[in-house]
């Protein structure tokens, strides 16, 4: 080597020595070896499993929930092939002490044995039954559930009879291939009595007609108990000391998440499983948060606060109450909540929203829900009317926030306290005075004593009928 | 010579930078890598097992109010006081019956009225119509509800009873307990004769067992006028909703 060549070595390992610190000054990230990711990606695929299952407990619930308001909505109108659909086929029927009904071809005799072997209400019949108040317990295992529910009857036939009515559900669910079914369905019925004289006027006698069948039980009744006035309490599924300790997701390391199919080997299969599950989550909040917008209707229409309910109004939405028309747009929607009248003293306005049918859709960004409106009015001193009905609402997610798209509410019946649904039907509400609709009312029908079923925006859960 | 070619061959392996094992990706302009990539993900999952706990929360306490309901209807007042949070501040309160504090005296006070069912009384209670919003760190939470109350003695004239309630509740030791029960009366009123033509005012305190608190709002039930004031706002403008009282105007 000549002293030339070594000195031009020499100036770039001089370079290199000075040089080198201030490259790692300018590059801090100077990446290390690539670090072995993998047992951090089966981390993550631990806690996804995890996540999932958990949030898998929770779709159940709502699954359970929204089947048995299901069977409620196509009861009220003795849908029974619908009915039929929502039973596993070694379920079975008990209606008050009117004995077991095992199997589903017992269970079809049993429904059509209610309305004359045929399916569908005929003028003049009102078979509503209110599913309300759900206390549902999960399996350990995923497969099995229980529920207590409390039922409101409000039937009759037009001109004959008007009953009111309670009970408790006890029934069991079973999940086969993946879709939530009824095993057993067990209404002990508290009171069934005739409007006119109300519930402290029943018998045992009165009581006992309600869901008598022309059909032969299979077995006697389960339990043999005195409905009110006796007191009888239907045994409860839960533990009363023990009950309220109760988590939708079982602690137990037994039945822990199952060990994560498809694990993740890269970061990209990994973001691909966690936006999965992100999605998954939101279609969950949403289910919440759209039973808390429906039920704020509900408390905000009972004082006719027509800024708070009109607000809960995408800026196009469309409303349809009744047979008053379609109103096209928030400021419409406004004006129309304000026709309603204002809060004062003397007058009720109450407009419970029932039973709600919540389904969001595949990408979460919109939601549709079946409920119930049942309504007490009053004006003291001069007159009082009950409402029923039901609502099929729209709903689409504006920025994060959820709103309403469209609200249709339906008439089944309005009628004066003093008569009933069963001797008093108003007609279909028409426009209101001095307020014409943007559009006519988009469905034809005629309220209670006719039979109209609202459309459903939903198919059977279980046969997609 | 031979330290020179030494010194050369130090030099380039310091100045060698290592091949990164994967490809970098593009995020928001900027390339981060796999390790950095994951981290977020790490991030994003510990933020959804949050979320799935809020979640969750929300049906112990849907599932905790229904108890209430159902075990109130049967009478059971020993069951329904279980529900309440153990701590001495747990209340109770109906009607303009005044405030009963801490597990005991709530649970005396369903006895002697609450939950108390005579031979032959009926006190249907289903609870329905759930806005619950549960506190972001998952250790409090806010429900209101209704009620439609089937009530009476046999032979006698029926009641219907209708309200909201708004609650609060607690959770102690990884359960969901009920913190606060305040059940308002909107209305009272005959069955035979209907609410129009006959109603009650509002329950007052038991004259056999004082609250420990007098009623915390004075109002009264239907024919009057009164909005029971909504723990949360507006869920989509935000604003406060309430109703002045006596309303004014607005009637078109």
């Amino acid at each position: 080597m000549s002293a030339r060549t070594f000195c031009q070595v020499a100036a770039l390992w001089l370079a290199a020595v000075i040089i080198q610190p201030a490259l790692a000054a300018q590059a801090p990230n100077a990446p290390p070896p690539a670090p072995d990711l993998a047992p951090r990606l089966a981390r993550a695929a631990d806690r996804i499993a995890s996540i999932d299952a958990q949030a898998s407990r929770v779709e159940d619930y709502n699954a359970l929930r929204n089947l048995q308001q299901i069977y409620g909505y196509y009861y009220d109108e003795a849908q029974w092939e619908q009915v039929l659909d929502l039973f596993a086929d070694d379920a079975s029927v008990e209606v008050g002490l009117n004995g077991v009904y095992a199997g589903k071809a017992s269970i079809r005799r049993y429904y059509y044995g209610l309305t004359a072997g045929k399916q569908g209400l005929v003028q003049g019949q009102l078979n509503n039954q209110l599913q309300l108040s759900p206390v549902i317990t999960l399996g350990p295992d995923g497969q099995r559930a229980q529920a207590r529910w409390r039922v409101v009857m409000q039937d009759g036939v037009f001109n004959q009879s008007a009953n009111w009515g309670a009970g408790i559900y006890e029934n069991e669910y079973v999940k086969q291939n993946g879709v939530w079914k009824i095993a057993r369905l067990h209404l002990y019925v508290r009171f069934y009595s005739p409007y006119e004289s109300g519930w402290t006027r029943a018998t045992a006698a009165l009581n006992e007609r309600y869901g008598k069948s022309t059909a032969k039980a299979d077995r006697p009744p389960t339990q043999r108990y005195e409905t009110w006035p006796a007191r009888y309490t239907a045994p409860m599924h839960y533990e009363a000391t023990t009950s309220d300790r109760y988590r939708l997701a079982p602690p137990d390391s037994a039945h822990a998440a199952p060990p994560p199919q498809n694990a993740p080997r890269t970061a990209a299969q990994l973001e691909a499983q966690v936006r999965a599950l992100d999605l998954k989550l939101r279609r969950l909040h949403a289910v919440d948060e759209l039973e808390n917008l429906e039920s704020s209707y509900g408390y905000y229409a009972d004082m006719s606060m027509q800024d708070a309910t009109s607000a809960l109004f995408a800026e196009n939405a469309t409303l349809e109450i009744l047979g008053r028309g379609v109103f096209i747009g928030r400021d419409r929607i406004y004006e129309y909540m304000r026709r309603l009248g204002a809060p004062t003293d003397g007058r009720l306005f109450t407009h419970m929203q029932l039973q709600p049918v919540i389904d969001v859709s595949a990408d979460g960004n919109t939601a549709s829900i079946r409920a119930r409106l049942f309504e007490m009015f009053g004006v003291n001193g001069s007159q009082a009317q009950w409402a029923e009905g039901t609502y099929e609402n729209r709903f689409v997610l504006d920025n994060g926030v959820w709103k309403y798209q469209s609200l249709n509410g339906y008439q089944t019946f309005y009628t004066f306290y003093e008569q009933g649904w069963g001797k008093h039907s108003v007609p279909l509400m028409t426009y209101f005075p001095g307020y014409p609709p943007d559009l006519p009312h988009s469905v034809e029908y005629e309220p209670f004593p006719a039979v109209f079923i609202a459309p459903y925006h939903f198919r059977n859960p279980v046969s997609g009928r | 010579m031979r330290s020179c070619l030494a010194a050369c061959l130090a030099a380039a392996a310091l100045l060698y930078q290592p091949a990164r094992a994967a490809e970098p990706i593009v995020t928001d302009s900027r390339l981060i890598t796999e390790e950095r990539r994951v981290q977020i993900l790490e991030a994003k999952l510990a933020s959804l097992q949050r979320e799935i706990d809020l979640i969750e929360d929300r049906k112990a306490i849907e599932r905790l109010q229904q108890l209430w309901g159902h075990y109130v209807s049967e009478g059971m007042a020993h069951e329904a006081a279980l529900l309440f949070s153990a701590g001495p501040a747990a209340s109770i309160e109906y009607a303009q019956q005044g405030v009963y504090l801490g597990r005991a005296r709530i649970e005396a006070f369903l006895k002697a009225g609450g939950a108390r069912l005579q031979p032959g009384e009926l006190r249907e209670t289903p609870v329905m119509q759930a806005v619950v919003h549960v506190a972001p760190d998952g250790r409090t939470a806010k429900g209101r509800w209704r009620s439609l109350v089937m009530g009476g003695v046999q032979g006698q004239d029926g009641r219907w009873e209708e309200g909201p309630y708004e609650n609060e509740y607690v959770k102690e030791g990884g359960v969901w307990k009920i913190s606060r029960l305040h059940w308002y009366t909107t209305m009272s009123g005959s069955y035979d004769k209907g609410w129009h033509r006959q109603s009650y005012p509002a329950a007052g305190p038991l004259a056999n067992l004082p609250p420990d608190l007098p009623p915390s709002e004075r109002y009264q039930s239907f024919p009057s006028f009164f909005l029971p004031p909504f723990h949360y706002l507006n869920p989509v403008s935000g604003q406060p909703v309430a109703w002045d009282y006596p309303p004014t105007g607005s009637t078109p």
